[in-house]
């Protein structure tokens, strides 16, 4: 652009008066796509699929070179600590082991009560299945690039959870990617409940990393450290029985959470279908 | 004056690279793209790197590219990041008018002054993105946008030097 004043130049003084009109354009410009944005946020799906599909695969590629490294080095602390690490593990084993075998025993009952009460439960097949390869890093929202998108058959709005517990849904899909809300983000809201005693509960991400978990029902704070919030089903969207976070702090009325699928520790990441479809269809857009 | 000290010290065949006038915006869609680093943060204490190494080039000079340029580069940093598009078109157009303004007010420039002027303007632009995120349906208290805000400012010198030494390059200097 020109110095501050162009002298007796007509045209530097035109070429200084369009670059400012040019300027103002460019903000009312971004100004009404912004509005449009936020109360027209569908419109931009392709566009934003397109933008993913660039991003994603760099992160792709990228996620696999770190991940080799970061496997090499954890691979030697592994052997250094090799005997401890086993003896460690058997221990661990030989209690799950016992874990298992009531696990069954319960699963097994759980069957047979809910055939004697005619209890109908259509079984969720995974859509995809892909790695998180990267994330928001520089805005107070929380989302997560995922390395699956529309050709794998993921849509808008389907959940997402690892092995371990939810992770999000999906909230923009490109054909080769697609970006997940997490649960940690504020906009996220998932009805839950406590583990122990199955309270009813909200859970809510605070925008950096942590869970805000709510009672539904005003009174007694429910929570203690170290319980465990789980999805309750209520909605539709989420299948219930997915871990969601752990407790670590309680305050006034509710608690702060940490989610158990720790996004940067989580390797794969399920793609599942909206649990009841037909709950969502009726609630409608 | 000795006769050495008029000699140029510019060696034949220096001078400014090819598509040098493309490389300032370049850079800035580069650092844009820095988003599709393979980092999973559970918090977004990142910096913007699009908008550091924006206002890095105009800070550094008034004519890095033709204004309006900064509402293309905008859309592409929305795209890339994944932001609300149309906040970094706004914001970055907004962003260079502003800097023009300053520049006829502005009698000199040192370091703190530009320092404090960055850190403004950074200032700004995380709260805008904070205020916009509470309209989508993400309030996040306003505290938590005070680590990333300082983070920020602290890195801004580290891309002003990097992209002196970006321009020193591509005029061949």
């Amino acid at each position: 652009m020109a110095t501050a004043r162009p002298g007796w130049s007509r045209r530097a003084q035109y070429s200084l008066f369009f670059s400012f009109l040019a300027l103002i354009a460019g903000i009312l410009v971004g100004l009404f796509l912004l509005a449009l944005s936020l109360l027209a946020p569908a419109r931009y799906d392709a566009v934003r699929g397109a933008a993913l599909d660039i991003t994603g695969p760099i992160a792709s590629s990228l996620h696999a070179v770190t991940e080799t490294a970061k496997g090499l080095v954890t691979g030697a602390g592994n052997y250094w600590d090799a005997a401890n690490q086993n003896s460690g593990l058997r221990r661990e084993r030989d209690a799950m082991r016992r874990q298992i075998i009531q696990a069954k025993a319960i699963m097994q009952e759980n069957r047979q009560l809910k055939a004697t009460l005619q209890l109908r439960e259509t079984q969720h097949d995974a859509i995809a299945i892909g790695r998180l390869v990267g994330s928001s890093f520089s805005s107070p929202r929380r989302f997560a690039i995922l390395s699956v998108g529309s050709s794998d058959g993921v849509r808008i709005g389907m959940p997402v959870r690892s092995p371990d517990g939810l992770v999000g849904r999906v909230i923009d899909a490109g054909a080769l990617a697609s970006r997940v809300l997490l649960v940690s983000d504020r906009a996220n809201i998932v009805p839950a409940r406590l583990l122990r005693g199955g309270i009813p509960v909200i859970s809510q991400g605070r925008g950096d990393g942590t869970i805000d978990v709510r009672p539904l029902e005003v009174g007694r704070n429910p929570f203690k450290r170290g319980d465990i919030i789980i999805t309750s089903g209520t909605g539709g969207l989420y299948p219930p029985l997915v871990p969601i976070a752990r407790i670590v702090k309680l305050d006034d009325d509710g608690a702060v959470a940490i989610p158990i699928a720790d996004p940067a520790n989580t390797n794969f990441a399920i793609v599942e279908p909206p649990y009841e479809p037909a709950a969502i269809a009726a609630e409608g857009p | 004056m000795v006769r050495a000290a008029l000699a140029t010290k510019r060696k034949i065949g220096q001078g400014p690279k090819t598509l040098a006038v493309f490389l300032p915006a370049a850079t800035v869609i580069a650092a844009s793209l820095l988003a599709a680093l393979p980092i999973v943060a559970a918090g977004g204490w990142y910096p913007d790197f699009g908008f550091l190494v924006l206002i890095s080039w105009r800070l550094l000079r008034s004519d890095p590219w033709p204004g309006w340029w900064a509402g293309p580069m905008g859309l592409v940093n929305d795209l890339l990041t994944g932001g609300p598009i149309g906040l970094s078109v706004a914001l970055w157009s907004a962003t260079m008018l502003a800097l023009d303004l300053v520049d006829r007010r502005t009698m000199w420039r040192d370091y703190w002054i530009e320092w404090g002027l960055a850190a403004l303007l950074i200032a700004i632009d995380k709260w805008l993105q904070w205020r916009v995120a509470a309209l989508g349906g993400a309030r996040v208290p306003i505290e938590a946008i005070v680590p990333p805000l300082v983070l920020s400012i602290c890195v801004f010198p580290l891309s002003a030097w990097l992209v002196s030494r970006a321009d020193r390059w591509r005029l061949g200097r």
